[in-house]
């Protein structure tokens, strides 16, 4: 500062004018890096984030959970579900067979399960990825199989369609990896997520030899129209922003004794589903007499979806 | 800031003038997102019915289907007994194409006596309910299998397999019996997948084992 000036004064103008300018940008810049925060699409409630590990939940508890979330999936989506949560059935062990030979890669299992298990369609998900592959030559070719041939390239006689979804695995490397616990293997063979314990690390999703397990990058949507009201506790209820899901042969149906969503709707009947340890059960029958085989055997995941050639 | 000070001292403040703006257009920013993020509705492209009502292949076939009701209305008293040699039924039946390998024959399945029916192999009558035991005749094996559950659509229930809670279906409703040829052509469209991932190699030729 120049002699001559006011010397007793501490603050000039000058400076006090910058300071409030680099205050204001500093604020300016700190509420627009924080802005995304406001955007967030998915905040948990208090409720969800103390929530315990599925398996640890007591029935009373469960009872609260499930009327927390039949509260806010009327408030989301305008829809009366009721969530519940059937048990394995006692001496049941799931399988699942797919006759390739008489697969047309229509595809309609794949929109079957979206709207059973409300997968999310804006950021599409589907569990069911039909790949087309050559008959000639090749035979069962992944390496040169397609799972996205527009639907004019359905039906054709040269080609094998092998819909590859969950193979719900005896030795499923996506529960070892799991750092958090919240995918295991349960009484009847299914693979079940807890979507609330889990972290969205997607660990399992690497580790899956089939590509089973998807992410909700984004928040899932559901037309509130097509909601599916009967939903599972670990099926089918609607799923967070960041957790992973899978085809859980839906449960919800198949351990009240129903067939699962993609095998109703397969008009050729090439699917079968049903309960291994009755000996007098289709699945079974299938296994015993047809040539069966399973994906990436020599990986030893043990699957309990078998492939079949038969006509 | 005494810096600032000493550097602002000149004509023009540079540094004022560029923060100033700056910190404006940030808080108009900040302002825009924070009101910009009302709760939107979920919006999302509903998927087609016909996408994942089940049907059988046949279905639509059976609703529009031409002949229904009694043959007598007709063959009781109109129609004589047949030609064996026409291959080609005429009149009322000139739509059928018949496309059904060595059995070009009608009366290998219908009966002659009574167009209601169908032929057993000892010559008598099997009514329409029970058109599977008609199929059996010659496709024996897959009957079987139809019968042990491993062949052919079912819905319902698996676990309490009786009659009531179980819905099976019969060889017509999936094979039309005049050309048997299984036939569905109602294909839904592939994944919508991001644009990175995109086909890429759809009809690529099988790596170098392509010189034979």
């Amino acid at each position: 500062m120049e002699k001559g000036q006011k010397p007793d004064r501490k603050l000039n103008r000058r400076d006090f004018i910058a300071g409030m300018a680099v205050t204001l940008a500093a604020a300016g810049a700190g509420a627009a890096a924080l802005s995304p925060l406001i955007r967030a699409e998915e905040i948990p409630p208090l409720e969800d984030v103390l929530q315990k590990h599925y398996q640890r939940l007591t029935p009373e508890e469960k009872k609260a959970i499930f009327a927390r979330l039949e509260k806010r999936i009327l408030a989301t989506h305008g829809v009366q579900a009721t969530i519940r949560d059937p048990q394995p059935l006692e001496n049941a062990h799931f399988a699942y067979a797919l006759n390739i030979g008489r697969c047309i890669g229509c595809r309609k299992c794949v929109y079957a399960c979206m709207k059973e298990n409300n997968l999310s369609r804006d950021p599409q998900i589907q569990y069911i990825r039909v790949l087309k592959m050559k008959k000639q030559g090749h035979g069962i070719d992944l390496e040169s199989a397609v799972h996205d041939y527009p639907q004019e390239e359905a039906g054709d006689k040269n080609y094998y369609y092998m819909p590859v979804q969950c193979q719900q695995c005896e030795n499923p490397p996506c529960v070892k990896v799991c750092p958090v616990k919240a995918t295991w293997r349960e009484e009847d063979g299914i693979v079940v997520i807890d979507y609330n314990w889990c972290i969205g690390c997607r660990y399992c999703q690497a580790a899956c030899p089939y590509h089973a397990r998807r992410f909700n990058f984004a928040k899932p949507r559901v037309p509130g129209a097509e909601l599916n009201p009967n939903m599972g506790y670990l099926s089918n209820r609607p799923r967070f922003m960041g957790v992973m899901e899978k085809c859980t042969f839906c449960l919800h149906r198949t351990r009240t004794g129903r067939y699962p969503a993609c095998l109703e709707v397969c008009p050729t009947g090439a699917r079968k589903f049903g309960d291994m340890s009755d000996p007098d059960s289709e699945i079974r029958r299938i296994v015993d007499k047809e040539r069966v085989y399973v994906l990436k055997q020599d990986l030893g995941t043990v699957p309990r979806f078998y492939y079949v050639f038969a006509k | 800031m005494n810096n600032s000070a000493a550097g602002s001292s000149g004509d023009k403040n540079w540094g004022l003038v560029l923060v100033v703006p700056a910190c404006a257009v940030l808080f108009i920013l900040f302002v825009v997102f924070t009101l910009a993020t009302s709760d939107e509705p979920t919006v999302a492209q509903p998927l087609e019915p016909s996408w994942f009502t089940p049907t059988t292949a046949r279905g639509e076939d059976l609703q529009n289907k031409v002949m229904v009701g009694s043959c007598y209305l007709c063959h009781a008293y109109w129609t004589g007994l047949p030609d064996p040699d026409v291959v080609r039924p005429q009149f009322a039946h000139s739509a059928i194409q018949l496309d059904h390998g060595a059995n070009d024959r009608c009366y290998n399945c219908h009966l002659i006596q009574d167009r209601n029916k169908y032929t057993a192999n000892d010559g008598s009558g099997i009514m329409h309910t029970n058109v599977e035991q008609l199929c059996a005749r010659c496709h024996g094996l897959i009957y079987n299998d139809w019968v042990a559950g491993t062949h052919g659509v079912q819905r319902g229930q698996w676990m309490t397999p009786t009659a009531f809670e179980r819905q099976n279906f019969k060889c017509t409703h999936c094979h039309d019996p005049h050309a048997p040829a299984f036939k569905f052509e109602k294909y839904t469209p592939p994944p919508v997948w991001p644009e990175q991932i995109e086909r890429q190699r759809a009809e690529a030729p099988p790596p170098s084992e392509k010189t034979e």
